[in-house]
């Protein structure tokens, strides 16, 4: 399947290291991109290529927290609510998301399109309250902030 | 890393190899550090921090180069700051370990009160309860009470299956990696693996099938607490219930250490064999099983053994006494008298193989006795078999081990890990067969030639050695038939042996060179593919001979023979041709009929087994043999170790030893035996015969300590990894060659080889292959080789085959009637079938003959 639909980009992956092992990482990014998470028919694929054994691969994808072993949301939103978010209104945001999304953290919405998640701290405590949304961070979230970016990406028809 | 070093470990000097860890340097003076992640066997992980200990270094004055003293003379140690692990340190000249201080003491209680936090102290019904490492050690160091509340505990699932054969107690489990680290370093099946991080972590298989492994058990002995277990034995006997029987294997010729633990049950109403455990002898299974070995118990006590003896009555297998049985069977015998034959299988121990000989030789005056499947290949394994105190522990760098014409994980999975063992401290692989096998990942040079060529690789190497001048001087006095080999390889140039076998020539002289180089080699011959078994072992002694690798510990050729006592078979029996038809035919512990191989028309028979195999449902008379379980004896393992097994259960139903029924047929026939049991057979054996000379049961009892010393009463961290070995290590009859005088005489016989035309049927041997006995365990139905002919979808094309239709297949005039089975990774031009069915070809066990294949309905044509 990726080495199909991705051909070009499995070789450019393949081609920046020494050791095929090395390539799991970028190629797990590939079948997230795929399936929209970490599907099992991926990880074997991902082996095979990397000629690693697929229970290898599986610890991977279980060590790093954006793996995802499930599927998930198209949009994953997390937001931060160790102490200096708390401190900094956090309870308050996650229970708005709450409200906002319909959804308990650790929930998907039933349009498939958003994930909520509260997470340890991700490391932008001097702009606290702070979540990530997919890749990007976003700090100082305000309720009013959440719900531009919601409202935008509820919007992107993706 | 070379000589010694001296430690201090609790103010006692010890002297050690430099890199020996100091764990293990602290065991050598009988002081135990407890561990939980470290296992003897594997590498050291530093996980699970229960061996922190004091380490600290004789200061050393610059100027002078000596230690620096305190007032009163003592040496000054600088400390390391913090504790250290003694599973990752390795020891160094003047290092001063302290294992039993407060601080450690500390340490050591902060380590358990933390494992314990997350572990349900479910002991009282936990399998591992009893035999576990972390009850002893929590125990011997532990805090006593916790200060986080029980009820407080987080709870994971109790049920994980890893696999049909594994079950995962998530809460239990605590992390130590020794399963993933067995699995990665020693079985080289990496399909366990950590997921997840935190107290979220959990093992996870995600091989298809799931734990997809031959040597799954032993993650369940290594693991140092309950978290593993078999689906076989989880919850149904408490470890100091059961009485541990010292055993041997039965399935494979590697004869692995093994106990029976047995209990008396309710539901087989008498004994029941509970599980198998491994038993330590360092130099054959060291502390390992396969899953084989493990879990194909249970034909033993299946419900459908034979409990009485049978005779045919209107047509019909009735039920009759011993007593009226043996009458009819002596009566039928003795009027055979020299025109009686015997056919015995090579599962049967050393002692009964004896009396079956006697009986046929001396109480009826008939030489017409064979064993089944018969094997070729002897003569030269008595010759030029590896040499007493061989052992693959020992083989490192200038160590040579060749693996030829056989899988060596499917037919002698143990010798597989010791050898891949033995690759790891250095010694040098070769590879050489028809199809690809595991034992290929770790071979310096991978010979890769065409089915039913075998034979002719080795004239290749031949031709090299003598070419090259590679003959080992120092052997030269002792060998005969030089000049005739030189003269007979003048037939083969080298350039038309790389076309036939389709090997590079430069490949073929790399193996021949390689041998001639090697300090020791190994030489394992199985029969996969073999069309001219005397020619191809004849030649492989050839290739050793010349080089002057027989004779001695870790040189000459291991046979993978088909069964645990084939090497006893071929000594007390024999494999000769029978005649097509006899008065009376006694088979014992074989099923030719079943296994497709040919038998004597009779005009009477009379079987002897475990089942009532099809071979017995022919029969006249049937009479009900032990298994190796209900009675003592010995078996000859491919190494020639002589290795002892005890009862561990009362006999089945009526069913008597095969040793004993022999003795109650001679008696009636008049010979004057007086064994009362298989010893008195032995201590017979052991005086008559030089072969076996000395080896009485007591000598075969004699033991040693094995190091590790894994499962003594003096270990609290290896409990329940595998039972030490007070039972005996059994003794090697020697080769010929060893003797001093001896001459080494060379072989020749011009190979058969197949044209390059022809198709071949190639006995394979798989580990789980579908069988009488394997059938009885239902836990690895899942498992289980079916019977097909698998060949190469262009093969099947040109035989105008489809997968799964019923093919039925002429050999040598046999008809063989099975589904086939496409697979593209068996090479073009043959027919790999299961090992004993291809025996049904009428030529023996290994001999794959040209052969025809027809498309039927699945009717058997007459």
């Amino acid at each position: 399947m990726l080495r199909e639909k991705y051909a070009h980009e499995v070789e450019a992956i393949l081609a920046k290291y020494p050791v095929k092992r090395s390539a799991i990482l970028p190629l797990l990014y590939l079948v997230q991109q795929e399936y929209g998470y970490c599907a099992e028919e991926g990880i074997r694929e991902v082996a095979e290529i990397t000629g690693v054994s697929p229970t290898e691969v599986r610890e991977v994808v279980g060590f790093y927290s954006l793996f995802y072993d499930h599927p998930i949301g198209r949009h994953r939103i997390q937001i931060c609510d160790d102490l200096p978010c708390a401190l900094r209104g956090a309870d308050e945001l996650v229970a708005h998301a709450v409200r906002r999304l319909g959804v308990q953290p650790g929930e998907t919405t039933p349009d498939g399109r958003f994930t909520l998640e509260t997470v340890m701290c991700i490391g932008a405590c001097h702009r606290a309250p702070a979540m990530q949304v997919d890749l990007e961070f976003v700090e100082n979230v305000t309720p009013e902030v959440f719900d531009r970016i919601v409202g935008d990406l509820s919007r992107d028809g993706m | 890393m070379t000589g010694t070093v001296r430690v201090i470990i609790n103010d006692r000097p010890i002297e050690v190899p430099a890199g020996t860890l100091v764990v293990d340097a602290a065991k050598r003076l009988g002081v135990d550090i407890p561990v939980f992640c470290y296992h003897p066997k594997l590498e050291p992980a530093g996980m699970c921090r229960m061996c922190l200990v004091e380490i600290g270094m004789i200061k050393m004055d610059p100027q002078t180069r000596q230690p620096m003293r305190d007032e009163e003379g003592r040496p000054v140690i600088q400390w390391m700051p913090r504790l250290q692990t003694a599973c990752t340190t390795r020891v160094a000249e003047g290092m001063v370990v302290r294992t039993n201080t407060l601080q450690v003491q500390e340490a050591q209680r902060a380590i358990l009160e933390f494992l314990l936090t997350s572990h349900p102290l479910d002991c009282p019904i936990c399998d591992k309860g009893g035999e576990c490492p972390l009850q002893n050690l929590t125990m011997r160091y532990g805090p006593g009470e916790s200060r986080f509340d029980y009820a407080d505990k987080m709870h994971q699932e109790k049920r994980v299956p890893l696999g049909d054969l594994i079950l995962l107690d998530r809460e239990r489990c605590i992390l130590c990696g020794r399963c993933i680290r067995f699995q990665e370093e020693i079985a080289d099946d990496p399909v366990l693996g950590f997921s997840d991080r935190g107290r979220g972590m959990e093992i996870i298989t995600f091989s298809d099938p799931p734990f997809a492994s031959y040597f799954s058990g032993n993650t369940t002995d290594i693991c140092p607490v309950g978290a593993l277990t078999t689906t076989d034995f989880r919850f149904r006997a408490r470890p100091w219930e059961m009485t541990p029987i010292p055993s041997i294997c039965p399935h494979c010729p590697v004869g692995c250490n093994i106990t029976l633990d047995v209990r008396p049950s309710a539901r087989k109403g008498g004994w029941d064999i509970l599980r198998v455990m491994p038993r330590q002898h360092e130099a054959v299974n060291e502390i390992w099983i396969c899953d084989k070995g493990r879990f194909v118990h249970h034909f033993a006590t299946a419900e459908d053994r034979l409990r009485q003896p049978l005779i045919r009555r209107n047509g019909e297998l009735t039920p009759v006494s011993w007593e009226d049985v043996l009458e009819v069977v002596a009566e039928a015998l003795s009027r055979a008298g020299p025109q009686a034959a015997g056919l015995v299988g090579d599962r049967l121990p050393n002692e009964d193989l004896y009396l079956f000989r006697r009986l046929f030789g001396e109480a009826l005056g008939s030489s017409w006795i064979s064993m089944d499947p018969p094997i070729f290949g002897g003569e030269w394994v008595a010759r030029y078999g590896v040499g007493t105190g061989t052992d693959f522990g020992q083989m490192r760098p200038g160590s040579l081990i060749v693996v030829m014409a056989g899988d060596l994980e499917e037919e002698a999975p143990v010798w597989f890990l010791r050898v891949r063992g033995a690759v790891r401290r250095g010694a040098r692989l070769i590879v050489a067969g028809g199809k690809p096998q595991k034992a290929e990942r770790y071979a310096d040079l991978i010979l890769r030639y065409r089915f039913g060529t075998e034979a002719l690789v080795l004239v290749g190497a031949l031709q090299v050695l003598l070419d090259e001048n590679r003959v080992a001087p120092e052997v030269l006095p002792r060998l005969d038939g030089l000049e005739a080999l030189r003269k007979a390889l003048e037939g083969y140039p080298l350039d038309f042996i790389g076309q036939r076998t389709g090997v590079p020539v430069e490949q073929i002289r790399a193996f021949a060179r390689a041998i001639a180089e090697a300090g020791e080699v190994v030489l394992i011959f199985g029969r996969e593919g073999v069309v001219d078994g005397e020619a191809f072992v004849g030649m492989a002694a050839n290739v050793l001979a010349l080089t002057g690798h027989v004779g001695r510990p870790n040189n000459g050729l291991l046979p993978l023979w088909p069964h645990a006592n084939t090497q006893g078979a071929l000594d007390f029996i024999g494999a000769r041709p029978l005649p097509e038809e006899v008065p009376v035919l006694y088979v014992v512990g074989a099923d030719p009929v079943g296994d497709g191989r040919p038998m004597p028309r009779a005009g009477f028979l009379i079987v002897q087994d475990l089942f009532l195999t099809e071979t017995a449902r022919m029969a006249d008379v049937v009479l009900p043999a032990q298994s190796w379980a209900e009675r003592d004896g010995t078996f000859t393992s491919a190494e020639r170790r002589v290795q002892r097994f005890y009862k561990a259960i009362p006999a089945v139903g009526e069913a008597r030893g095969d040793w004993e029924i022999f003795i109650a047929i001679a008696l009636r026939l008049g010979q004057r035996w007086r064994y009362l049991s298989p010893e008195a057979v032995m201590d017979e054996i052991a005086r008559t015969d030089p072969r076996y000379a000395g080896m009485d049961y007591g000598a075969l009892a004699w033991t040693q300590p094995q190091w590790p010393p894994v499962g003594t009463s003096r270990d609290l961290y290896f409990g329940g990894t595998a039972r030490p070995n007070t039972a005996g290590l059994g003794r090697v009859r020697p080769s010929e060659a060893e003797t001093p005088e001896a001459r080494w005489p060379l072989a020749w016989k011009a190979p058969e080889i197949p044209s390059e035309e022809s198709i071949l049927a190639i006995p394979t041997r798989r580990l789980y292959q579908e069988g009488t006995l394997i059938a009885r365990t239902p836990h690895l139905r899942g498992r289980t080789v079916p019977w097909a002919a698998r060949m190469h979808p262009e093969t099947a094309r040109r035989l105008g085959l489809e997968a799964g239709q019923m093919a039925v297949v002429r050999v040598n005039g046999q008809t063989l009637r099975l589904p086939a089975l496409v697979d593209p990774s068996v090479p073009s031009q043959v027919i790999l079938l299961p090992a004993s069915l291809t025996a049904r070809a009428g030529v023996v066990e290994a001999l794959p003959v040209k052969f025809r294949v027809e498309v039927g309905n699945g009717a058997l044509p007459r």
